[in-house]
């Protein structure tokens, strides 16, 4: 097990490697830099300001100085926000995107298992369909037009009730927690339940359930024992895509929202051009989610015993 | 319905030089209501792009100013009428008794009313005249006239004078614009010679969808934005699953340290955080001044998506080289290039069609959502997300402006993944393809 | 008074009739063996008796008695005081039968604690306790492990310590020998009988081979196409068959004495959703009269020997030699051919 960990883990830190060398040139064959989105500047600033963020040097040693940096943990200082270090609006504002990356997944999770699971008991009658129904339109209908669609309800209710039921927009509070990371959720649960049922449906058939019941387990316990760590495995195995997803897919819910998290910023900043800020936060989140499904793979280990003894053997 | 295309079942080498026809083989499910009703679907948005903009002629990016944030409208007539901006009663006219509409139309409604005693500042509010409430305020003045010029349509509003200091309530009246469009925005659009042609009747042309927030027509920019979003939804999968494949047969078919050097760089790529690097590589293609910014879109894709397809074929290969009728006829003495042709493609046609089927509806999503912030076509071009990005702005106001291209990717998304799905049901259940 | 005693019983999943006409007894202590072809409803009578019929399958018996009690009037609740505790069943596939996610010290304790209402504690002390009368060495070890850890073997060893653990009375054995090596079949052929005589249990045994039969059954009912055709002791079944299917089936197995003799039986059951009129077997039968697709025959013969064939009613006009002959022990027909 400890092996299999520091073979993950290695395998992580050359990806990030990887992204980090794919993001540092896919940014500089960009046309222009961050001082050309400035206004006219004259020569002597412009040197001045290259050698300072060490664009005078060759690109090889600016990738060297960018890695040794980024090996000590220092991702630079934001070229359009003067005097803010990237550690700094990292450490400001990616706290707030994992709270609402972490509430949409658990929203998903737990919506996505029981939906799916209610949908495979009831297979063919009415709770069958309904959810099947709503799972294909949250996986047609793009995130941004549920955001937009959530807003317009919340309006409503909120014209409908003459007070503020729900904030429209806007981060702090839990009431505006929920409604962006239910909208950010939704499409996951969606996908989560379609998997969900179909596994569930083959548990519902396999003998082991038969078998089971044929002992006498019953109710709750036959579905917490034996049903639902049978069926919850392929969800657990889709745990690490969809938590990139939701991550990554979280800057649409800021925007829409306007939620103070990361992903706006990333946003900005590639609009900008802001190299330090592109940089930091594509590193950080792909190192972020490398450890995501590094955890996602080892806690499939601690669910399917067959994998956990096979890798401890290995 | 009966499909003979997907007839590839893995043969014996003894029947190798056999493979040509087998009689069809009837797919139930392929014939089943939804998939019909999805497939009319998909057609039916193929020809709105292609064969709509002939049937509507109107341009996508023609501005109509006096139809701004219109609902659906059949064509009507307007009074041209003179706008000189700024606007006074004339001394002659009398002071009225109540409040008196000069003029009250689309462009502009022109009230005024007695000088009250004690009043200092008026408040005019315009509300709609079916709820209701005031309304908003819509200006302060200390005149005892005012010109409303913002954004009227051709509704009942219920006009309300107050005192601004007090709240009082001191005059209302209900009034409904008339249809007219100024002389220069009707000289702009050709629809007069010179601008001093007033007074006389113009007909509007009608928008069966509306207009968006610049005036522009609805029907016209969903057809030119259905062709962005459909084509790169088309090609873009064409052209990364088609590098898929090939990677991923060629790391198959040559197999040892090619192959591990090979699946260790998919590994990566696909680690690569999807979006963060289709804006970044969207961005670091860059688009020239004039250029669209579909070809940047679809390079981005193409470097981003392809592992997918690649981890398919070489599973498959490597699954194929293995199977008994591969080894048979290796054995047998076919040459390589007649195995890949005889063997290998029939029997991963059909899983690279359902792959196809299932990467156009992803690829459109894409599109969209890199459009929808802003980082995807370039205007004037457009696309079904880059609609909703405008829409969204209008949201609370005009909904429809989202919502209608919000229906036309979920319905095309929709039908596309069920067409994948049926497609993958019909494949799975008469191919015996070994799953990798 | 019986243990089990089913007379009639039908079950019907959606258009299919699965089980026709089942008639079972069984006395307390006895094996009796269901024997019959794939697709005859062997496993639907097992399921039956178990009370774990889909919900869309409608059950009815004329009457159905266990151990004094009339089952078809059981509710879910009951049923499951029954399950695993009264009535217990062992199933064909142990790769597939037990839970991979729980240890098997678990799977076995689970019935216990359930019915017993015993701690987690003592409830896995009586499962290693068991796990080592059936010759599992490392019982304590073996109960942490996981179903992927155990061969086929000893999976069907846990299947078994599952079943009997709570000492049922009737222990329902669903072909459990079928999915295993030869060598492994005996020796678990020999625990169940161990586990039976030591214990008491009643086994309804089901399988479609024949040589298991003859070792562990002390009496025998043939299944055929929903209906129990012949029922009797396994003597008697065995060296007098007195239905035809019987005496195809036992053509159609191998035997050293006679290798040459060897005969399938031809065409194909019966489409049970369009069950025919008359007997079910006539279409295949090589005795058959004009009544036998016609009427449907009864169970008829001796008093512990039954057989649903027109060949033994009572105005056959050669009913009695046959039953002189089924007493002599050697059929008249047997002789004919």
């Amino acid at each position: 097990m400890v092996n299999f960990i520091a073979r993950r883990l290695l395998s992580g830190l050359i990806t990030i490697w990887f992204i980090a060398t794919a993001t540092f040139f896919a940014m500089h064959a960009v046309p222009g830099d961050p001082l050309t989105q400035e206004k006219a500047m004259s020569p002597a600033v412009r040197a001045q300001l290259e050698a300072r963020y060490g664009l005078d040097k060759p690109l090889i040693e600016q990738y060297q100085l960018f890695m040794s940096n980024m090996l000590r943990g220092d991702f630079g200082i934001s070229f359009t926000q003067e005097n803010r270090s990237v550690n700094d609006i990292i450490r400001e504002h990616f706290p707030i995107s994992a709270t609402l990356g972490i509430a949409a997944v658990l929203i998903a999770l737990v919506g996505g298992i029981s939906a799916g699971s209610a949908a495979a008991y009831c297979k063919n009658r009415w709770p069958d369909r309904v959810v099947m129904i709503a799972v294909i339109a949250a996986i047609s209908v793009p995130g941004f037009v549920i955001a937009g669609l959530a807003q317009l309800v919340i309006v409503a209710l909120n014209n409908a009730a003459e007070t503020t039921l729900l904030p429209v927009a806007g981060w702090g509070s839990v009431s505006q927690i929920w409604v962006p990371a239910l909208v950010l959720g939704l499409g996951t649960m969606a996908y989560l339940s379609r998997i969900m049922r179909a596994s569930m449906l083959e548990v519902l058939s396999a003998d082991f359930n038969i078998a089971a019941k044929a002992k006498g387990v019953n109710g709750w316990r036959l579905f917490f024992h034996h049903q639902l760590r049978n069926a919850v495995l392929p969800v657990v195995t889709e745990l690490g895509p969809t938590i990139a997803a939701i991550t990554t897919g979280g800057f649409v819910v800021e925007l829409i929202f306007a939620i103070p998290g990361l992903g706006r910023y990333f946003v900005q900043a590639v609009q900008q051009l802001d190299y330090t800020v592109i940089m930091g936060t594509t590193v950080f989140y792909g190192a972020f989610l490398v450890l995501v499904v590094v955890l996602v793979d080892i806690s499939y280990g601690l669910i399917d015993p067959r994998i956990r003894l096979h890798r401890g053997r290995s | 319905m009966t499909i003979s295309v997907f007839r590839f079942a893995p043969k014996t080498w003894g029947s190798a030089d056999d493979l040509e026809m087998v009689a069809p083989i009837a797919l139930p499910s392929m014939a089943s209501p939804t998939v019909i009703l999805s497939a009319t679907v998909v057609v039916f948005l193929l020809l709105f792009v292609s064969v709509g903009p002939l049937l509507w002629q109107q341009s996508p990016s023609q501005q109509w100013l006096s139809q701004i944030s219109d609902g659906p409208s059949p064509a009507y007539s307007v009074r041209v009428i003179s706008d000189n901006g700024a606007w006074r009663p004339s001394a002659l006219s009398d002071m009225p008794a109540g409040l008196k509409v000069h003029a009250a139309n689309t462009e502009y409604v022109r009230l005024h009313w007695p000088v009250l005693e004690g009043v200092t500042r008026y408040r005019i509010y315009r509300g709609d005249a079916h709820k209701p409430g005031l309304g908003l305020a819509i200006a302060d003045t200390s005149d005892n006239y005012f010109q409303d010029r913002l954004q009227l349509s051709r509704e009942l509003y219920r006009y309300t004078i107050a005192d601004a200091d007090t709240g009082l309530l001191l005059l209302a009246r209900e009034i409904r614009p008339e249809a007219a469009i100024s002389a220069f925005e009707a000289q702009l659009q050709g629809l007069i010679p010179v601008t001093n042609n007033t007074s006389q009747w113009v007909e509007l042309p009608a928008h069966p969808l509306g207009t968006d927030a610049l005036g522009r027509d609805m029907l016209a920019r969903l057809m030119a934005g259905g062709r962005t979003s459909l084509f790169v939804g088309v090609v873009a999968p064409l052209l990364y699953i088609s590098f898929g494949c090939i990677f991923g047969a060629i790391a198959g078919l040559m197999g040892g340290w090619v192959d591990q050097l090979a699946m260790r760089f998919v590994d990566f790529v696909v680690a690569l955080p999807f979006l963060l690097f289709m804006i970044l590589f969207r961005v670091a293609f860059g688009i020239g001044p004039g250029e669209n910014g579909i070809m940047p879109l679809i390079l981005a894709m193409l470097m981003l998506s392809w592992p997918g397809s690649a981890r398919l074929i070489r599973g498959q290969v490597l699954a194929l080289r293995s199977q008994p009728f591969v080894e048979a006829s290796r054995i047998a003495g076919v040459g390589t290039s007649r195995m890949i042709l005889r063997h290998m493609l029939p029997n991963v046609l059909p899983m690279i069609l359902v792959a196809f089927s299932f990467a156009i509806p992803q690829a459109i999503f894409t599109e969209a959502f890199l459009s929808f912030i802003g980082m995807g076509v370039s205007p004037p071009t457009t696309s079904w997300g880059a609609l909703c990005n405008d829409g969204i702005k209008t949201l609370l106001s005009h909904p429809r402006q989202l919502l209608l291209p919000a229906l036309f990717i979920s319905l095309s998304v929709l039908a596309f993944n069920i067409l994948g799905d049926a497609l993958r049901d019909a494949t799975d259940r008469r191919s015996g393809v070994v799953r990798a | 008074m019986s243990l089990l005693d089913v007379n009639a019983l039908t079950v019907s999943i959606g258009p299919v009739q699965a089980v026709r006409d089942v008639s079972l007894t069984l006395e307390p202590g006895e094996c009796r063996a269901l024997v019959g072809e794939s697709g005859c409803g062997k496993s639907v009578t097992a399921m039956s008796l178990l009370g774990l019929m889909p919900s869309n399958a409608k059950i009815s018996a004329e009457h159905w008695l266990f151990a004094g009690r009339d089952m078809s009037q059981l509710n879910e609740r009951d049923w499951r005081q029954v399950r695993g505790n009264q009535i217990a069943m062992i199933f064909q596939n142990p790769m597939t039968a037990l839970d991979p996610t729980q240890t098997i010290g678990a799977q076995i304790a689970e019935p216990l604690r359930i019915h017993k209402g015993l701690s987690r504690r003592d409830a896995k002390m009586r499962a290693i306790a068991l796990l080592e009368r059936l010759a599992i060495a490392n019982p304590a070890q073996r109960a942490e492990q996981y179903p992927f850890e155990f061969s086929g073997g000893m999976l069907q060893r846990a299947m078994i310590a599952m079943a009997v653990v709570c000492e049922p009375q009737l222990l329902i054995a669903d072909e459990p020998t079928t999915a295993l090596d030869v060598t492994v079949q005996a020796e678990v052929l020999c625990l169940l009988q161990e586990m039976r005589e030591s214990s008491g249990t009643a086994m309804l045994f089901i399988t479609h081979d024949l040589g298991v039969v003859a070792e562990i059954a002390d009496s025998v009912s043939v299944m055929y196409a929903g209906q129990t055709v012949e029922s009797g002791s396994l003597h008697g079944v065995f060296k007098t068959e007195a239905h035809p299917y019987t005496q195809a089936l036992k053509r159609a197995v191998p035997s050293l004495e006679n290798p040459r003799q060897l005969e399938a039986i031809k065409g194909s059951p019966p489409d049970l959703r369009r069950p025919p009129a008359g007997c079910g077997f006539a279409a295949r039968c090589s005795q058959r009269m004009a009544i036998c697709e016609e009427q449907p025959p009864q169970m008829a013969c001796g008093d512990n020997h039954l057989a649903r064939c027109w060949l033994w009613h009572k105005d056959h006009p050669l009913r009695w030699r046959q039953a002189d002959a089924l007493i002599s022990g050697t059929p008249v027909w047997r002789n004919k051919e």
